[in-house]
């Protein structure tokens, strides 16, 4: 009699466990809220216009009351976590004649520093969120600074950096941080983790650091940006 | 559950691999105490990847750290081994110190529920904590049901209990201690996912 409970807990766990696996490959993407965007830089320019367009034929009503709902809640002030650091002992940068994130930082108001590696699925989930970003504040003084740190020896490869780069879209400065002495100075005393992503203002100072891929993490990326340019 | 369900979206990306492979392996040496095992597997990574986390375990696997990540490695799996029943001591501490192990030497490719977590472990302990090892069950999911197969379908079970079976962990098991001291387990588990996947 104990037993056949004990045979019929476990199938019941069996059968659950498997059909989670089913499940969740069936559903395809990790979690329930990955950031996500346009798939190409090409959709985010025409999701930016069609934004615009659809901006653009709002009734003056309406327009006016998204500003006074705008206004009347002001934004929360965003705190300074502490002075950044650099990167250093680089193999070399992509996407860029700049030799150093000073030199970057010094030609832009916010730098986006986000440490990836392009075979981790999670980073790549950020893409999309981070083309958009590009679009909408590029031309503002915003530049984005993707630290490679891989994680595995064939996203150690150059070539192979360069390629799937150009393939997922990353138009931004590359920074090879191959030995990853970067992602583990950076990330010091906690695990290191892909993705990571840092905005750090014009005095150096780290005003955004989250973990992951979620769509509430890249939103509020895309505000704090939003918002940090606003001040400046 | 969403938490649990990234967890298991998570299995087959290699990040996770790197942790999963042992513990497959490890439910295939621990013959009469696999369900122990494979629990206290779960526990044990979740433990330290929390501590990892939180900042109270700042060991990087350099230096000294390597051969004694290497011979906890192995030894795990000849404790496993060689464990009498499901409660026995070395049941238990083979799969707490595996698991601990694992969650030392893992770099997660972060989703959202995991990033949540991890940004919050210290200021939200036992609600992350709790969350870690939920995921962890997720992600370990594999793990968990070879090691509930046999009670489930008992005819599994002479199957599993053959001893080829035990020398194909124990091989993986060389292998994951081996590579760890040569520092090529990263890279090892990294190749076999770009052939896998064609990456």
């Amino acid at each position: 009699m104990k037993s056949s409970v004990v045979r019929y807990l476990a199938l019941g766990v069996l059968v659950v466990g498997v059909a989670a696996i089913v499940w969740t490959a069936v559903r395809g993407d990790v979690g329930d809220d990955p950031a996500a965007g346009p798939s190409t830089a090409a959709d985010a320019e025409s999701t930016l216009a069609e934004v615009t367009a659809a901006e653009s034929i709002l009734p003056d009503a309406a327009t006016a009351e998204v500003t006074v709902a705008e206004t009347t809640v002001p934004p929360e002030p965003i705190e300074v976590l502490g002075e950044a650091d650099t990167l250093t002992g680089l193999d070399g940068w992509l996407n860029t004649d700049a030799a150093s994130l000073e030199e970057i930082r010094a030609a832009n108001k916010l730098t986006v520093v986000q440490f990836w590696t392009f075979g981790c699925r999670n980073c790549k989930n950020t893409l999309d969120a981070l083309r958009q970003l590009y679009t909408d504040f590029r031309d503002q003084g915003v530049e984005i600074v993707g630290v490679h740190s891989p994680e595995f020896s064939y996203e150690a490869d150059v070539d192979n950096i360069i390629e799937a780069s150009a393939d997922l879209g990353v138009v931004w400065p590359i920074a090879l941080d191959t030995d990853k002495r970067n992602f583990h100075r950076w990330q010091e005393g906690r695990i290191g983790y892909w993705p990571r992503v840092y905005v750090i203002d014009g005095d150096n100072q780290i005003r955004f650091d989250r973990t992951g891929d979620g769509r509430a993490t890249y939103e509020k990326l895309h505000e704090t940006v939003e918002q940090l340019l606003a001040a400046a | 559950m969403d938490t649990f369900l990234e967890g298991v979206g998570a299995i087959g990306v290699a990040c996770t691999l790197v942790m999963l492979v042992p513990a497959v392996a490890l439910v295939l040496v621990a013959r009469k105490a696999r369900l122990t095992v494979a629990l206290l597997y779960v526990t044990g990574a979740a433990l330290l990847t929390w501590a990892r986390a939180a900042g109270h375990w700042n060991v990087e696997l350099s230096g000294a750290a390597v051969p004694v990540a290497a011979v906890l490695a192995a030894g795990v799996f000849v404790i496993a081994y060689r464990a009498k029943g499901p409660l026995s001591l070395s049941a238990t501490g083979a799969g707490a110190a595996a698991g601990a192990l694992a969650g030392w030497l893992w770099r997660p490719c972060v989703g959202p529920k995991l990033g949540e977590i991890l940004d919050n472990t210290d200021t939200e302990a036992a609600r992350t904590l709790g969350l870690m090892l939920v995921y962890m069950a997720g992600a370990l999911l594999p793990a968990l049901l070879l090691a509930v197969l046999p009670h489930a379908v008992p005819a599994t079970k002479r199957f599993l209990d053959r001893l080829p079976v035990a020398a194909a962990g124990g091989a993986v098991g060389a292998a994951y201690a081996i590579t760890l001291a040569t520092g090529r387990y990263d890279d090892l588990v990294g190749e076999l996912y770009r052939i896998a996947t064609n990456a």
